[in-house]
């Protein structure tokens, strides 16, 4: 929608769907020079799943367990985010259900992929969304090892449906936009960072209390989210693009060979292309997942012992949209007296709006309509959970 | 136990049980399919989207789920929706049952979804228990917790009606 004289454009985008919650996009033009850009949110993100913060060391099996719970969760909401969410805006379509209407088969291997996630998560954690078996040190139960070894052959299949979606999305057409990202990912010298691991950035790690330091979040009065610089300065980015140009080289050879075969090399700069780093990421979860469960042996405890002190305990993990940090200070008796949640969104914001700073440079010969929608799709790129409204986004372009 | 013809019903739970009244929804889907167990229980679900795959080829589908409209505490709703000739009906706009979020889409769009990719029911009823307390802690407030037994009888007549026309 259109509003104001051409001096001063204002285009509304009320009812967009498929991002996380209600916000507002404002740009302001001036001399053909995009001269403030302000993504507001008006509702914190979500909190994310609970993560051990009692610095406790879990044996293996533990350990194991705990990654492929987490590759069940990677496989989920990937799988939803490029069919559902993220697919339709380089299809021409406006929403899964129209998706679904052009390409039943597509939409149908996606929903079979992320239920194949489901699955997973239902055995490890109990159910498939919010999983109850999780406890610090541990699980309450160790899944039987039946249960597990009966998740091979969806997860093979998930595999090979997987591969399809790189070669799928690989075909869509990408807007030619660069941007300028400073990466922040886990980095775990043996593996692709998931659940464990220290922040890397610059070239070098960090503990996840170092990175808590650094990563300064700010209140701004525009919006309710905070807002995540490093050193109370600078942009940065986490989620896939970041843990893609960072550690690449760690995927397993099915995953590598997919990205090549698409034309994807690290670093990938061009954010409309991080649908197909979700596509790689999804290859190599369903493949971890598969190598978890052909190797699952139930942990002699389900839990170790945790004994409460008086501490600070620090823990990141990857969550699917990037980098979640969680601190706790705990008392003797284990009771929580201050909880720090940085989940990814707040982290990328000041990354998403440098994006939709570029996105408009390079298209404001774009009509209102196309430069919306260009901008919409510059948000969901980085799949930001901002809360569960609907309606995300008002853009206001105001040109003198 | 009632014996009946095989209509395939499936009562799905919506809602957490650790926020009080929101556990509502699976409780009664529960205790329903255990009175007639040819019904099949899917719970506690959050997400509509999994109902695709629980669904395909079911005659009757029961969503039960913990409401906050304003009505006296307690009080039950039943929605039918018209599978056939779904449309951007007052539900979506009202309810919100028919957004999409970055974390899935409302049950309006899943459905539409499962139609598009030939998985929807024939029939979907949702039956709604307002809620009181969708705070964080285990149990259902007075009122709520009164209202189940006749949720449940509402659920159990659907099934029943549904597997004797089978």
């Amino acid at each position: 929608m259109t509003h104001g004289a051409r001096s001063s454009r204002t285009i509304s985008a009320e009812g967009i769907s498929r991002v996380e919650g209600e916000g507002s996009l404002r740009v302001r033009v001036q001399d053909g020079r995009v001269v403030d850009v302000a993504l507001d949110i008006f509702e914190p993100p979500r909190c994310l799943a609970m993560e051990d913060a009692c610095g406790v060391v879990v044996d293996e099996r533990i350990e194991a367990l705990r990654r492929l719970l987490y590759c069940g969760e990677w496989i989920q909401s990937h799988a939803l985010h490029i069919y559902l969410l993220h697919a339709p805006d380089f299809l021409g379509c406006a929403d899964a259900v129209e998706l679904a209407d052009l390409d039943p088969i597509g939409v149908t291997r996606g929903l079979d992929i992320k239920r194949t996630g489901n699955l997973v998560m239902q055995t490890v954690g109990g159910r498939a969304v919010h999983p109850v078996n999780v406890r610090v040190g541990g699980f309450y139960r160790s899944p039987e090892l039946d249960s597990i070894r009966a998740l091979a052959e969806p997860l093979r299949r998930a595999r090979d449906a997987a591969l399809e979606t790189v070669e799928w999305v690989a075909g869509f057409e990408f807007p030619d936009v660069t941007s300028e990202y400073r990466f922040v990912a886990l980095d775990q010298s043996d593996r692709y960072a998931i659940d464990g691991g220290r922040p890397s950035l610059d070239g070098h790690t960090l503990s996840a209390a170092q990175f808590a330091e650094i990563a300064v979040e700010e209140h701004v009065e525009r919006s309710t989210a905070l807002h995540a610089k490093l050193d109370g300065r600078d942009r940065y980015l986490t989620g896939p693009l970041a843990r893609f140009a960072l550690n690449a080289s760690r995927l397993p050879e099915v995953a590598r060979d997919a990205a090549a075969a698409a034309g994807l090399y690290a670093p990938c700069v061009n954010p409309f292309r991080s649908i197909v780093v979700r596509a790689v990421e999804l290859v190599f979860a369903c493949d971890e997942a598969l190598r978890l469960v052909e190797r699952y042996e139930p942990p002699v405890q389900p839990a170790i012992e945790v004994v409460a002190r008086a501490a600070t305990g620090t823990a990141t993990t990857e969550a699917p949209r990037g980098l979640l940090l969680h601190q706790y200070d705990i008392d003797d008796d284990g009771i929580i007296r201050r909880a720090r949640i940085m989940p990814p969104t707040s982290q990328n914001q000041l990354s998403i709006e440098d994006d939709l700073r570029r996105v408009v440079e390079n298209g404001l010969s774009l009509d209102d309509e196309e430069l919306q929608w260009r901008c919409e799709q510059a948000v969901r790129n980085h799949d930001p959970c901002i809360s569960c409204a609907a309606h995300f986004l008002d853009l206001t372009v105001e040109t003198s | 136990m009632i014996d009946t013809r095989t209509a395939k019903v499936v009562v799905a739970g919506f809602g957490s049980e650790y926020r009080h009244d929101d556990g509502v929804g699976t409780l009664v889907a529960e205790r329903a399919v255990a009175q007639v167990s040819t019904s099949h229980f899917v719970g506690s679900l959050s997400d509509p989207l999994d109902l695709l795959g629980e669904w395909n080829g079911a005659d009757l589908v029961i969503v039960v789920d913990a409401i906050h409209s304003g009505a006296p505490v307690g009080t039950l709703q039943t929605i039918e929706i018209d599978v056939e000739n779904l449309s951007c009906t007052a539900l979506d706009a009202e309810s919100g049952a028919g957004e999409s979020s970055t974390h899935g889409l409302g049950l309006v769009a899943v459905l539409r979804l499962a139609r598009a990719i030939n998985q929807a029911p024939r029939r979907l009823v949702i039956i709604g228990i307002e809620g009181e307390r969708f705070d964080l802690g285990e149990g259902l407030s007075a009122s709520v917790e009164a209202a189940v037994p006749e949720a449940v009888a509402r659920v159990v007549e659907f099934i029943k009606e549904a597997q004797s026309c089978a």
